[in-house]
């Protein structure tokens, strides 16, 4: 029965496949999906009831069957918010399931993707942190220095480049590695607080946020402020020196290249976490600091070093935020770090997983713009949902219990479905 | 087991430690090098500072901020002794301050329910959205046994989401229009809140026998458990206590102002993790997170003083003098003695 070659076929699939079905991947996964539903399922009910108390002259949407009347309907937030963030791929109300002049190269997918890549890199960079043990709350302010010196860099070296493609190169690359390397010493801080004087990275990283985005508001305000501008900002660094969109129009901010390169630090990452000997020092004093340190690994060392990189990769997100999105440095910056830290959680802090999980987090905030344009709803929703996403990946024992009850004991794995009709009580308590 | 309150023991009991003693010393002796430095040079930068530091309305606007830092503060005491870490004081605070601006607003300021002023319904209700909020932390931390740092985390994001999130439902923004002085408590009711919640927290801590049970749950969760208490229900009183003290905070600090700021990290502005460290430089005991509170309160007080002086230091360098100094604290002190089984689950034995 049993021939060789399929054997070894079988073996080389299972190798392939084993970390995505191990049974902890895959309870993670499902936990992942189960909690996003849960989420999504919470924040029908918050626009439910905040769409009762807010005051409107007609319904947007009434309650079958008790005919009560809501200022937002939830049903449309989601459908605009996931077929939105897409480019409207599927037709709403109109004859045919998908719209026929829709192709994944519009504005609203290029935003999606555009938000997509920062968030991979400081997914990372929060991922990094995790798989040490170390929770970098941090990864906002790493950003701000990372963008800063990216910008400032640029704008120094410029004028000793002729312009042209060949400097664009050059600038890009020393750019980001000047970010990397801000961000990088920034993270450094509450590594070595942490390592050498026990200092809580949590609190350190939190108001190392507050101190990195004031000195650098002051920064640019009183030095390096572009002349004329209205708002606080450095001089938009040479076009030549940005990622421009290419195949996406140019209002989507979006460059392919940058999350291709996105796209190689996860590998890379994802390498050095599992397969040199670093990573495995850092894997190890995360998971037990003590027995790494009998077996040699120097666990402060490893500490500051974690925080390090976790830093550079938040200052290379600055730097693709500066030279992507913007084209300079400007002082009302977006949450990626903060939403970095979801994308981490949400990937079980995996390099590998942060792709997804930054992808699904890039649909939310490209779908955020939508709902802001087509609908009253608040686009502060998305936030609500980042903490509830977070709060719901926190508790696998929920969703084991979910399963237990649902009768599927075995691998303690819940059905996603499970959780969506408990989610009404739950949503209930929360709002109260 | 309780000994008769002799005067020895209260002593010990407030300076239990050379720790809080040095504390005490240490403090005294800089605001006093500080006084001597601004009699002695009273047109220098130190003259400024002393009289800065000895004016009365830096006091009042410390007495304002302090509210929150050591509410919150001494609310974290009651969750981590307990052996539950929050971390999420601060979304404690963000939630309450929204929630009490917005029932002030809409009982209608002037109006009273059932004989409540609406200032009073406010403060009741801001207490009430934190302890809900302290409760759902509490069932996923205790029933569903979730990592308490990362769920501490998802309470701060979840309000810092929220409070923005219904402030633009009612209000068509994320800050509350400012209700009007009438609808503002004054520094004085705030230092009472303060000054009363220190004093039970310290009598509850210390005095009876839930302060003990609080105590074993966090040390020795097994030997509570031996003796027949429960450890979940008395964790679970130590996570709704902290949040009815944040709530307390919360409230306090944006009635003060009447407003409720919503934009960027809302008005709160990391009061919740100052808070956290204020505790542990206070080692625990409320009184030293009173005094490690209104440290931090009296710095963040100065910065808006030294503000207005005019000096030509940029203002918002000198909004960063508290965040460091809360760094600086924090690599002084350390660990402290965090207790035995906090951030652990405890599964009762049959």
């Amino acid at each position: 029965m049993s021939d060789p070659d399929a054997d070894r076929t079988t073996s080389v699939l299972a190798r392939l496949v084993g970390p995505f079905v191990d049974r902890t991947v895959a309870e993670r996964l499902v936990i992942s999906v189960a909690a996003i539903l849960l989420s999504i399922a919470v924040g029908f009910g918050i626009v439910l009831v905040s769409g009762r108390i807010a005051e409107c002259s007609t319904a947007a949407w009434t309650m079958p069957l008790t005919g009560i009347g809501f200022c937002y309907d939830p049903v449309e937030v989601y459908v605009v918010l996931f077929n939105g963030a897409l480019g409207y791929p599927f037709a709403v109300g109109e004859p045919g399931l998908f719209n026929a002049g829709w192709t994944p190269l519009n504005l609203s997918f290029g935003l999606t993707l555009s938000e997509t890549t920062l968030l991979i890199f400081t997914g990372l960079s929060v991922a990094v942190a995790f798989r040490a043990g170390l929770f970098n709350i941090g990864t906002q302010g790493q950003l701000v220095v990372g963008g800063l010196a990216t910008a400032l860099s640029i704008l120094a070296l410029a004028p000793l480049l002729p312009a042209g493609p060949v400097a664009g190169v050059v600038l890009v690359v020393v750019g980001t590695a000047a970010g990397a390397v801000a961000g990088g010493l920034w993270g450094a801080i509450p590594g070595a607080l942490k390592a050498y004087a026990d200092a809580n990275e949590v609190i350190t990283t939190i108001m190392l946020n507050f101190v990195a985005a004031n000195v650098a508001y002051v920064l640019v305000l009183e030095v390096f402020r572009a002349e004329g501008s209205s708002v606080v900002a450095t001089e938009y660094v040479p076009e030549y020196a940005q990622l421009r969109p290419w195949l996406f129009p140019t209002s989507s901010d979006f460059a392919l290249v940058a999350l291709l390169i996105g796209v190689g630090f996860i590998g890379a990452l994802y390498y050095f976490v599992e397969h040199t000997s670093l990573g495995y020092d850092l894997r190890t004093s995360g998971v037990q600091a003590a027995a790494a340190e009998y077996g040699g690994v120097n666990a402060k060392l490893t500490t500051v070093r974690a925080m390090t990189l976790s830093g550079a990769l938040g200052g290379v997100g600055g730097a693709v935020w500066v030279l992507m999105s913007e084209g300079r440095w400007l002082a009302s910056i977006p949450d990626l770090g903060f939403d970095g830290i979801t994308v981490s959680i949400l990937a079980g802090n995996n390099p590998i997983g942060v792709l997804p999980a930054a992808f699904l987090f890039g649909v939310l905030k490209g779908g955020a713009l939508e709902i802001g344009f087509r609908t009253d709803v608040p686009t502060q929703l998305v936030a609500v949902l980042r903490g509830l996403i977070i709060l719901f990946v926190a508790m696998p024992e929920f969703f084991r219990m979910i399963g237990r009850y649902a009768g599927l004991g075995g691998g303690g794995v819940a059905r996603p479905a499970e959780p969506d009709e408990t989610a009404g009580g739950e949503g209930g308590e929360a709002d109260a | 087991m309780r000994n008769p309150l002799s005067s020895t023991r209260f002593m010990q009991g407030l300076f239990e430690s050379d720790y809080v003693r040095s504390l005490v010393v240490g403090t005294v002796s800089v605001f006093g090098l500080l006084g001597l430095l601004g009699l002695l040079f009273p047109d220098s930068v130190a003259g400024d500072l002393a009289r800065i530091v000895f004016s009365t309305s830096t006091a009042t606007s410390t007495a304002r901020l302090a509210a929150p830092i050591v509410l919150a503060g001494l609310g974290g005491i009651f969750a981590e002794k307990s052996g539950v870490i929050n971390i999420g004081l601060e979304g404690l605070l963000i939630i309450s301050a929204f929630v009490s601006v917005y029932a002030a607003s809409v009982v209608g300021i002037g109006s009273a329910v059932l004989g409540v002023p609406a200032v009073a319904v406010g403060f009741l209700a801001g207490i009430a959205a934190s302890t809900l909020l302290s409760a759902v932390f509490a069932v996923v931390c205790i029933e569903f046994k979730a990592d308490q740092i990362i769920a501490g985390l998802a309470v701060w994001l979840i309000a810092l989401g929220l409070a923005p999130f219904m402030s633009t439902v009612f209000f068509g923004g994320v800050n509350t229009p400012n209700l009007g002085s009438d609808a503002t408590i004054g520094w004085g009711t705030s230092a009472t809140l303060v000054i009363l919640a220190t004093a039970g927290s310290w009598w509850l801590l210390n005095r009876t026998a839930f302060g003990k049970h609080l105590r074993a749950a966090g040390e020795n969760p097994k030997a509570l458990d031996t003796v027949g208490v429960s450890v979940s229900k008395v964790r679970y009183a130590g996570v709704l206590l902290s949040g009815f003290l944040s709530g307390i905070g919360g409230s306090a600090l944006a009635l003060s102002i009447g407003q409720f700021v919503g934009a960027g990290e809302t008005m709160v502005q990391g009061k919740g993790f100052i808070a956290i460290v204020a505790y542990l430089f206070g080692n625990y005991n409320p009184l030293g997170t009173l005094g490690a509170g209104a440290l931090f309160a009296g710095l963040d007080a100065m910065q808006i003083r030294l503000q207005q002086l005019g000096y030509a230091v940029p203002d918002t360098l000198v909004q960063t003098i508290p965040y460091v100094m809360v760094i600086v604290v924090l690599t002084l002190v350390g660990r402290t003695q965090i207790p035995e089984a906090a951030g652990e689950h405890y599964e009762t034995e049959e």
